[in-house]
């Protein structure tokens, strides 16, 4: 332990002076990536902010060694308001939902993104070196979700740029009370979960439309500008959600909403998720067949709203079971705890169906692969980027330690540092 | 005609296996138990001694009669004997602060009974005028191995009300109400009872917060100086004496000052908190201090009093300001201080499944084993007054005990059986109980079930 302890610290030392290079060394190494026997020791190599080996044996000279007994590539909470919606919970920091305009199409959660908080910096301590932060769950219409790196509490004064990963990762979709509960409040549409659903079609059909006519613009020989369509930021958005640029997440709980999200993703033959899903697992089949990964959860959430009283430890599982693609999500939370943390979510599916395996995966691999961005993050194998999570005993129970979490190469977390 | 048959069936087997979607979603009857149960092969944690292992519980009645290790505990030979070899038997949860019952399920504007809004100071109402049994949250509790909890009015007011001390059980308040408890007062500082101020009402600050606080309790030290004064008399032989008036809102007051009725005092920051420790300073009364975010910053001016505290341990900090310096180190720093802590679901802010949870989370953050087993059991019992019937498991306390499936801290592990006062109230293996659990019982027999699962934890594949 003293050893370890000492190495962490002399690992942090240096860490800030310049691109460390580093061997983390393992009891039972996880890589996801069949490049290693799971769960067995190993050696995982970091130069320059990438991975550059996966090994057995000694260490090669030159390399910062950090020893932990569990590592496994860095989560992915593919659903998250963290990052815009602030910890104080006070109009001046929550940025997640424009609620002036049920279609807010063109906004981008990278342009409230604010590296600095709390709430970003809390879930990197826990393993999470990746997250999709998604406009929040009042607007039908809601807007583009971004994916970032985390920080940590040692690589503070980060921006937006430098923890990019995709400035526009999604459109998001809100069905059910959310939007017809804010908006019907104040006798405006949606009232109703029918105007919520017209909403949504009547955008995606604009686009349609405004796509087309973009296309004969662009394939018109003489270019005649009097009849160049206008631009629409909206409508722009919105038209590479219809020609599959971009994929669009629906948001739902009830079994009816979800079913209303894939009546309308596949009406404009839309590739999407669906997020949420809290009463998905009444459905797996039809989900199934409709070919859109999930977003699970949060299954630790407050039972506050009808839509989510039937919210089930076991979602995810069944889900997994019908061979739906699942990855693990921490969502929006208005009260206390501002924050869900997607370790903790991902205990509760392991221990309720979904196991051991297909956790560590939902939150690592399978995550990168739904959200497209598996060539950069997920798993641990060469030319990857060192995103890796070090934990003392099963990542999984409570009672276990993050040891030390690791960003682009960059040390973010330690414990022995960071405890008060 | 053949489907008249096949409902009238499904209605003859919802009737006689309970798993039917109405059957499922009322309270559990209370049933006295009047036979002799005798749960053998588990390991015990008697709370108020070691771990017994291969140990024996003696339940008679609602009463635990013996308990002790297999062997050197007489099994009395009428005992209907539980086999649960390999488990892990602890007593029943006690929850210090919980809002099941008075915010049923679901939650919408019509079951929200928790706060009434309509003026700070509200000492006159009552919890269990507005318990219902059959909220389904009181079930989920009994899933996640609470048999014990303290149903609070909410935190927005200055003085919230009365709290009903109750068993997890039963289809009325009666039925729930531990005997001569008298529940504790709801008070609360800080951000909450500030609401008001939006109204242009007060409070609008803190300052009169502890105002509306000093005022009421220095109105109630007259009302009890006139009915001692009048008691005094009438115990003199005098019978002229002229009673003085009723005043339901001073009359739970009284027993405040009186040291009957403990203060369970909402609040989050330390400031806060010392506010709360100077009214205690000022009108002498036993208060416990519920969430104490930030009780660690103030932990001496606690343990110097013997004011205990009950955290609600949630996920990540905020949510509101006072909220904002959570951290996982709480609890463990208190106990170093040497103030005694419970752990509270607050529920809904946490839920009464995951109280265990909650516990390993401090364990987490540094609490040893022991003094957190204490803080979900024992400790909850103390600051509620109830540690003569429950918390521990030892002869002459109340039959409340879950039987778990492994580690209490572990995230695998599950309350497979849930007792109160002998009789079983939670059982894992009836998937309509389990429910409760996982979620998704309001959908009874049309829940798709998943195969039975193996070890999960890692290194199990």
């Amino acid at each position: 332990m003293k050893t370890l302890r000492l190495a962490l610290i002399l690992a942090a030392l240096v860490t800030s002076s310049f691109a460390q290079k580093y061997a983390i060394v393992a009891d039972k190494l996880y890589t996801e990536a069949g490049n290693h026997p799971a769960g067995t020791p190993g050696m995982v190599l970091i130069d320059n902010g990438k991975i550059t080996e996966i090994r057995s044996g000694p260490a090669p000279a030159g390399y910062t060694i950090v020893r932990a007994r569990i590592v496994t590539p860095g989560l992915i909470d593919t659903k998250t308001t963290a990052g815009i919606s602030g910890a104080y919970n006070i109009p001046a920091d929550q940025d997640q939902d424009e609620s002036t305009d049920p279609n807010t199409a063109d906004v981008r959660a990278f342009d409230s993104f604010n590296p600095n908080e709390k709430l970003l910096s809390y879930v990197n301590t826990f393993g999470v070196t990746t997250v999709q932060t998604a406009p929040g769950i009042i607007n039908p219409v809601a807007g583009q979700a971004a994916i970032f790196k985390t920080d940590g509490p040692l690589s503070p004064n980060m921006t937006a740029d430098d923890l990019s990963v995709r400035p526009v990762s999604a459109m998001v979709f809100n069905l059910g009370e959310s939007p017809k509960l804010t908006y019907g409040r104040e006798h405006k549409a949606p009232m109703t979960r029918m105007a919520v659903a017209a909403l949504i079609r009547k955008a995606l059909f604009d686009a349609q439309v405004y796509n087309h006519k973009w296309d004969d613009w662009n394939k018109s020989e003489k270019k005649d500008l009097s009849k160049q369509p206008a631009h629409d930021t909206k409508l722009d958005a919105l038209a590479s959600v219809i020609r599959g640029e971009v994929p669009a997440i629906f948001n739902a709980y009830r079994q009816d909403d979800i079913d209303t999200a894939i009546r309308i993703a596949q009406e404009f033959k839309l590739k999407f998720m669906l997020s949420s899903a809290t009463e998905g697992y009444m459905m797996a089949d039809k989900i199934k067949a409709s070919g859109a990964p999930v977003l699970v959860g949060p299954t630790l959430q407050r039972l506050e709203s009808l839509e989510t009283d039937n919210a089930s430890l076991e979602d995810a599982a069944i889900l997994a079971n019908a061979g739906i693609p699942v990855g693990l999500m921490t969502g929006f939370e208005g009260y206390v705890p501002k924050n869900r943390v997607l370790l903790f979510e991902a205990g509760v599916a392991a221990a309720n169906g979904l196991g051991w395996d297909r956790t560590l995966r939902s939150v690592t691999i399978d995550a990168a692969k739904i959200l497209g961005i598996a060539d950069r993050v997920g798993s641990l194998e060469p030319n990857k980027d060192a995103d890796v999570a070090l934990f003392d005993g099963d990542p999984f129970e409570y009672t276990s330690h993050v040891l030390a979490v690791f960003v682009n190469g960059k040390e973010t977390y330690q414990r022995e540092q960071s405890a008060p | 005609m053949w489907g008249q048959i096949l409902n009238s069936l499904r209605i003859l087997l919802c009737v006689l296996v309970l798993t039917c979607l109405s059957a499922a979603q009322e309270a559990v009857p209370l049933i006295r138990n009047t036979s002799v149960i005798v749960f053998r092969g588990a390991t015990v944690y008697p709370i108020s001694g070691p771990a017994i292992e291969h140990g024996v519980v003696v339940v008679n009645g609602a009463k635990i009669a013996a308990v002790g290790p297999e062997g050197k505990t007489p099994i009395p030979p009428n005992a209907k004997v539980i086999d649960v070899t390999g488990k892990i038997i602890m007593p029943g949860i006690v929850d210090s602060h919980s809002h099941i019952g008075i915010g049923s399920l679901p939650s919408v504007q019509a079951n929200a009974d928790v706060n009434e809004g309509s003026g700070p100071l509200q000492p006159q109402l009552r919890a269990m005028d507005a318990i219902y049994p059959a909220d389904p949250r009181i079930r989920m509790a009994t899933a996640g191995g609470v048999t014990t909890a303290n149903i609070m009015p909410g935190s927005g007011n200055v003085i919230g009300g009365q709290t009903a001390y109750v068993k997890l059980r039963g289809t009325t308040i009666e039925d729930m109400l531990i005997p001569g408890a008298l529940g504790g007062l709801k008070m609360a500082n800080g951000e909450n009872p500030k609401h008001y101020g939006a109204r242009g009402q007060a409070p609008m600050t803190r300052m009169e917060e502890a105002a509306l606080a000093r005022r009421e309790y220095i109105k109630a030290e007259e009302y009890k100086a006139k009915w001692d004064d009048y008691n005094k008399k009438v115990a003199a032989g005098d019978k002229d004496s002229k009673a003085p008036e009723r005043d339901l809102a001073m009359e739970p007051l009284v027993q405040v000052l009186e040291g009957k009725r403990i203060v369970q005092h909402h609040t989050h920051r330390a400031d806060d908190i010392m506010t709360v420790v100077r009214l205690a300073d000022e009108f002498h009364f036993r208060v416990v201090i519920h969430h104490g975010t930030e009780a660690y910053k103030v932990a001496d001016e606690l343990a110097k009093r013997h004011i205990p505290v009950t955290l609600t341990v949630v996920d990540s900090p905020g949510g509101k300001l006072e909220a904002i310096n959570m951290n996982l180190e709480e609890a463990a720093i208190l106990d170093k201080a040497g103030v005694k802590i419970a752990i509270n679901t607050d529920d809904d802010i946490n839920s009464s499944r995951f109280l265990l949870r909650e516990a390993a989370l401090a364990v987490r953050g540094g609490l040893s084993r022991e003094t957190a087993m204490k803080a979900l059991t024992i400790n909850g019992a103390e600051i509620l007054d109830l540690q003569n019937r429950v918390g521990t498991l030892d002869p002459g306390k109340d039959a409340d005990l879950i039987v778990l499936s492994g580690d209490p801290f572990s995230v695998y592990t599950k309350v497979l059986q849930t007792w109160i006062e002998g009789q079983k109230v939670y059982d894992h293996s009836i998937p309509a109980d389990a429910r409760y659990f996982s979620g998704g019982f309001q959908f009874g027999d049309r829940y798709p079930a998943l195969p039975a699962s193996a070890a999960v934890g890692e290194g199990a594949q």
